[in-house]
């Protein structure tokens, strides 16, 4: 498989918030991709919309602007620039065209899982069409039950199910009147698996899996420790067989040694299955050991995106160094040398002639600059 | 360094429904002044139990079943809970985890941020009155009974007398003076605002009576030492009047002119330094002649000294005089009890106690320890004072336990018979029979003994250190003491000056525009703002120890770096004792002085920071800091195996044993003692053992120490790094 190939797009993306008359603009102007395979970190201080944007991802939210591609599939798109445009312009034939463009928005908007599951019917037509055919007798009665099932199934398939999240706090995100077989098993049955015997064996696949063990299915979320429980979380996540996971800060709210069980988890299924993830945290030594990519995030724009190894070596952004500044390392010696940088985004730039635009500076390194910052970081680059 | 809070052998256990949860199991430690102490572990470690119990908040379903806290002179696990209105809070103040649940919601930040100013003030008033009255009394009467002659003796009585009047004065004074100043400063703060409204034209609601405010203020702070009343009088007060009249005549620019005028002068009163009115308070009562007019610093040394001349240095002779005699008669006394200590001590190693005997013993000691304690010493001696209460308790328990045993014993003895007799019979009973609640009435001797002891060799040492006081410091800081409390007198805080403080306090944990936010309410402050808030209401009254549990685990890095720098700063600012419990190792390198790291209720390996990064000995101490990532981590990361023991039933040998791949036969047999690495470090694992194999640390450990002295050595050869990093900060 091409590694290269975008499983996620994310172009443009604005989420905004209405509160009487004041709108938070929570992300603003946000686009990366997300490779197939790989582990894509977004960090940045609370509030800066990176939650937001993974729920905006999985549909949790209607996006205000912007476009988001899930397999080259348009899952999520916003109307507001458009309509922004709309008001602005007078040519009669820009105004049909962005008529059209809305129209196509909405509508996929709201189409894509019926397009992904008649898709997947007539896949699943072709597929048994040519065997019910040719069977015969008892043979084919049950190919057709078969047949009949997988259809079912596949009408109530919706592409976001590939993309699945695991919550923050393990608490808070389990019900405690539900036991943890009905906890895993609950996509399964929204799915239409009726099959007893089928959910039961693929929740105890998925106990086992995340380092659990059958007896734990009927018992309720409390009776576990932090670490177990975000377990729990992970199995739930994995059973709907995804191909993208957004992980919401998954161990912020664990203590150490358990977070490194739960990283180690994370690794492993994602070396078993493929799996691509969105990392979200704060705590960054752990983001630069699991991501391969790395976002910056700063009050909804994206300032900074490299490869991790990149970024902790040549943070461009005076924010990103700001960030880096403020890690502090298990080095009493380093500790008491280390020196925050403070970020003063008023100080530090001048956008009142020039605004901003996310720029590359190197091959797989965005910053976000405007054209005398973007010249003074080529040649600071260049220099060295 | 002077010790603050020694913590010893503290056992906390919690009754539940399914058996007793033994919490914390047997810590020590000490704690120095200006000392951050990080508590490290897991989380059920016992860390938040251990501080909680200094203070005396622990939950209602606790048992502490042995150990002290001693602080100031009180054992924390002993005293009332009136007693503990005066530490709590005052003394000593904690950081709560979660800065959202820790704050009122439905009160205003400012509410909360004054609460406690207000309700301590006045007690602070009243007992710097109490003390320095005792003090100077007591202080008289050594005076006294040291004096050689009748000539010395009414010297004595008359220069006390002196003393108590000037001092009158003195207070008189500097009461004026703090009315004048904080009038000025805050006449200054709010001018700053409403001249801002002003000139913007967003004039609020409710300016006329702010206007009036600082009319008021402006007013008050007419003061010698503020605002000159003979230089200025008539301008302060034509201003104020003509800008309580131009507001009303809504003619703001005429107002503004006035608000300029004020703040000038305001802002010249609020920057004067403060004169010496302790001097200046002998000068006036006692000389003829007016004050001179000079400068304020020529002044102060003027004052100074007449005041030496005049009275000090005989004064000062004269209590060093006392303070020497009565620290020798101290010394008598000490003698005496250490006497009375090696005779009490058979009384209480009998077979069995003797109630009478004990109690009357205990009576007649109590008396001749509390002698001991001299009444000039500033600092007070916390062993002595702990000696009676602890005695009264152990024995308490002795006599209550010895009879209680009886009836505990006949009732195990009834249930054995009917558990045997069903077992002859050949049931098998489901249940099992648990073992008699006794109370081991040897161990209430051993604890009984050890008390006389610990304080017959503190005796022993104090008199050992007896030519070597140097007791003309020591009547310097008496007179220190004296007069700290008669400032203390005048020191009243009213609403008005508590938001006055709160505002600047506020300030100090950097808040912006302090004055807005202090009418705010929590929901309007973001979680780092929040955190910050409760790190003010805990400085609000001053404490000496400053206990903080996982003051950052829900911020974010920017934030967590900002609050973390705030606590150090201040910590040096006030020589505060920070205790700092939290599970982020990078957190605690920044932090901390010390370590204490904690498994299963047991301090598992103790040192300073670098001991405990760089020479890690214990397997847990190992495993906690293999298990987080740093910035250069690539490999796999190594969990700790398996969960934490359940400590209703806490197992026989090392807690840890079954989580650690180090662990020997021994480990699960035997509990390791603490073993001696260096002075300052100690681990309990019975890996220190001489007999035990040599065992490297595991590979990451080794791995990032090799890697910190790596950045360490690179640092030090480019030399100008953090010299650079630091140029480009501000």
């Amino acid at each position: 498989m091409n590694n290269q190939e975008p499983l996620l797009r994310v172009e443009h993306l604005c989420q905004y918030f209405k509160a009487g008359n004041f709108v938070t603009k929570a992300v603003d102007d946000v686009s990366f991709d997300i490779r197939k395979g790989e582990v894509f970190g977004l960090v940045g201080e609370s509030g800066c919309g990176k939650t937001t944007t993974g729920r905006s991802i999985i549909k949790l939210y209607n996006i205000t602007s912007g476009n988001i591609y899930f397999k080259g599939v348009r899952i999520a798109a916003g109307i507001q620039s458009y309509k922004d445009e709309l008001k602005a312009t007078k040519d009669p034939v820009r105004i049909a065209e962005l008529k059209a463009q809305i129209r196509a928005a909405r509508n996929e908007q709201k189409n894509c899982d019926k397009e992904y599951s008649a898709k997947r019917r007539s896949e699943l037509k072709s597929e048994y069409e040519p065997k019910i055919a040719a069977a015969v007798g008892e043979e084919k009665a049950r190919m057709e039950a078969q047949y009949k099932d997988a259809l079912r199934k596949a009408r109530r398939t919706r592409l976001v199910t590939q993309i699945q999240m695991i919550f923050q706090d393990p608490i808070a995100s389990l019900d405690p009147r539900m036991t943890v077989r009905e906890i895993i098993s609950e996509g399964l049955v929204i799915q239409g698996e009726r099959d007893k015997k089928v959910i039961d064996e693929k929740v105890y696949e998925m106990l086992e899996l995340v380092g659990l063990v059958r007896e734990h299915a009927s018992r309720y979320p409390h009776e576990f420790s932090g670490g177990q429980r975000q377990r729990i979380g992970v199995a739930r996540s994995i059973i709907m067989n995804p191909e993208l996971i957004i992980a919401d800060e998954p161990v912020s709210a664990l203590d150490v040694s358990v977070q490194a069980q739960v990283i180690n988890l994370l690794n492993e299924l994602r070396e078993r299955f493929g799996l691509t993830i969105l990392f979200i945290a704060h705590d960054l030594s752990v983001v630069k050991y699991f991501s391969d990519r790395i976002g910056v995030m700063y009050y909804g724009k994206m300032v900074e995106l490299a490869d991790s190894d990149e970024l902790f070596a040549h943070p461009l952004h005076p924010y990103t160094r700001s960030l880096l500044s403020a890690i502090p390392l298990p080095d009493p010696v380093y500790e008491r040398q280390r020196r925050r940088i403070t970020y003063n985004p008023l100080a530090e730039h001048d956008y009142t002639v020039d605004q901003p635009s996310f720029r590359e500076v190197r091959p797989g390194h965005f910053v976000q600059c405007n054209e005398a910052e973007y010249q003074k970081i080529m040649t600071e680059i260049s220099s060295k | 360094m002077e010790n603050k809070l020694h913590v010893q052998d503290l056992r906390i256990s919690f009754r539940t429904g399914n058996g007793k949860v033994q919490a914390v199991r047997g810590i020590d430690f000490d704690l120095a002044r200006g000392e951050t102490l990080a508590i490290v572990g897991e989380s059920g470690s016992g860390k938040s139990v251990t501080s909680k119990a200094i203070l005396g908040i622990l939950a209602g379903n606790s048992i502490v079943e042995s150990g002290e806290i001693i602080y100031d002179g009180q054992d924390l696990l002993k005293i009332s809970e009136e007693d503990f209105h005066k530490i709590r809070g005052d003394k000593i103040a904690m950081i709560f985890q979660d800065p959202m649940s820790s704050l009122n919601p439905i009160v205003r930040i400012g509410r909360q941020l004054t609460e406690a100013m207000l309700l301590k003030g006045r007690i602070r008033q009243r007992e710097s009155r109490r003390s320095f009255r005792t003090y100077l009394k007591s202080l008289g009467d050594r005076m006294a009974a040291s004096a050689a002659n009748n000539e010395e003796r009414t010297r004595a009585a008359v220069s006390c007398r002196k003393f108590q009047q000037f001092e009158k004065k003195h207070t008189e004074l500097e009461s004026a003076y703090n009315t004048a100043h904080e009038g000025a400063t805050e006449a200054l703060d709010d001018i700053g605002i409403i001249a801002f409204e002003l000139e913007k034209n967003t004039v609020a609601k409710g300016a006329a009576d702010r206007i009036k405010d600082i009319a008021r203020r402006c007013r008050e702070s007419l003061n010698k030492y503020v605002v000159d009343p003979d230089q200025y009088k008539s301008e302060v007060l034509q201003n104020a009047s003509a800008l309580e009249e131009n507001f009303r005549k809504k003619d703001y620019t005429a107002a503004l002119g006035n608000l300029y005028r004020l703040r000038d002068r305001m802002a010249e009163g609020a920057g004067r330094p403060k004169p010496n009115f302790f001097r200046m308070g002998y000068y006036m009562t006692f000389s003829d002649k007016p004050l001179p007019e000079m400068p304020l610093e020529e002044l102060n040394d003027f004052l100074l000294d007449y005041l030496e001349k005049d009275f000090m240095k005989v004064f000062l002779s004269d209590a060093q005089r006392a303070v020497t005699y009565s620290a020798e008669q101290c010394y008598e006394r000490i003698r005496r009890a250490v006497r009375e200590l090696e005779a009490a001590r058979p009384v209480y190693a009998a077979e069995q106690l003797d109630k009478k005997q004990c109690t009357d013993t205990w009576k007649k000691l109590r008396m001749t320890v509390k002698e001991t304690v001299d009444p000039l010493a500033v600092s007070k001696d916390s062993l002595v004072y702990t000696f009676s209460p602890s005695m009264k308790s152990e024995l308490d328990k002795y006599f209550h336990g010895a009879k209680a045993n009886v009836g505990i014993l006949r009732k195990y003895e009834r249930e054995k018979r009917k558990y045997d007799a069903i077992v002859a019979k050949g049931g098998k009973p489901d249940w099992e029979l648990a073992d008699a609640a006794v109370t081991d009435l040897e161990l209430i001797k051993a604890n009984l003994s050890h008390i006389i002891d610990r304080l017959a060799e503190h005796y022993q040492k104090v008199l050992d250190a007896a030519d070597s006081r140097d007791y003309h410091a020591e009547t310097i800081g008496a007179i220190d003491y004296l007069m700290q409390n008669a400032s203390g007198i005048v020191d009243r805080v009213t609403p008005r000056i508590a938001r006055h403080r709160a505002i600047r306090l506020m300030e100090e944990v950097g808040i912006s525009e302090p004055h807005k936010r202090f009418r705010q309410y929590p929901f309007e402050f973001s979680g780092g703002m929040r955190q910050r808030i409760v790190i003010a209401i805990a400085l609000a009254a001053n404490p000496d120890i400053l206990i903080c549990d996982e003051p950052t685990t829900a911020l974010d890095v920017t934030i967590q770096s900002q609050i973390l720098e705030l606590i150090n700063k201040l910590k040096t600012e006030r020589r505060l004792s920070v205790i700092f419990i939290t599970h982020d190792l990078g957190v605690v390198a920044n932090m901390a002085d010390r370590v204490a790291v904690m498994y299963a209720g047991k301090i598992v390996e103790y040192g300073t920071c670098e001991d405990i990064f760089y020479h890690a000995a214990h397997p847990y101490t190992w495993a906690l800091l293999s298990s987080m990532p740093d910035l250069d981590t690539n490999e796999k990361l190594t969990a700790i195996p398996g969960t934490p023991p359940n400590m209703i039933y806490p197992p026989k040998g090392d807690a840890f044993a079954p989580r650690n791949q180090y662990a020997m036969q021994i480990d699960f047999e035997r509990q390791p003692p603490m073993f001696r690495i260096s002075d300052t470090h100690y681990a309990a694992t019975w890996l220190l053992h001489p007999d035990a194999p040599k065992v490297d640390p595991p590979k990451a450990v080794m791995d990032r120490i090799a890697r910190m002295n790596q950045r360490r050595e690179a640092k030090l050869e480019k030399g100008t790094f953090s010299q650079a990093g630091r140029d480009k900060n501000e």
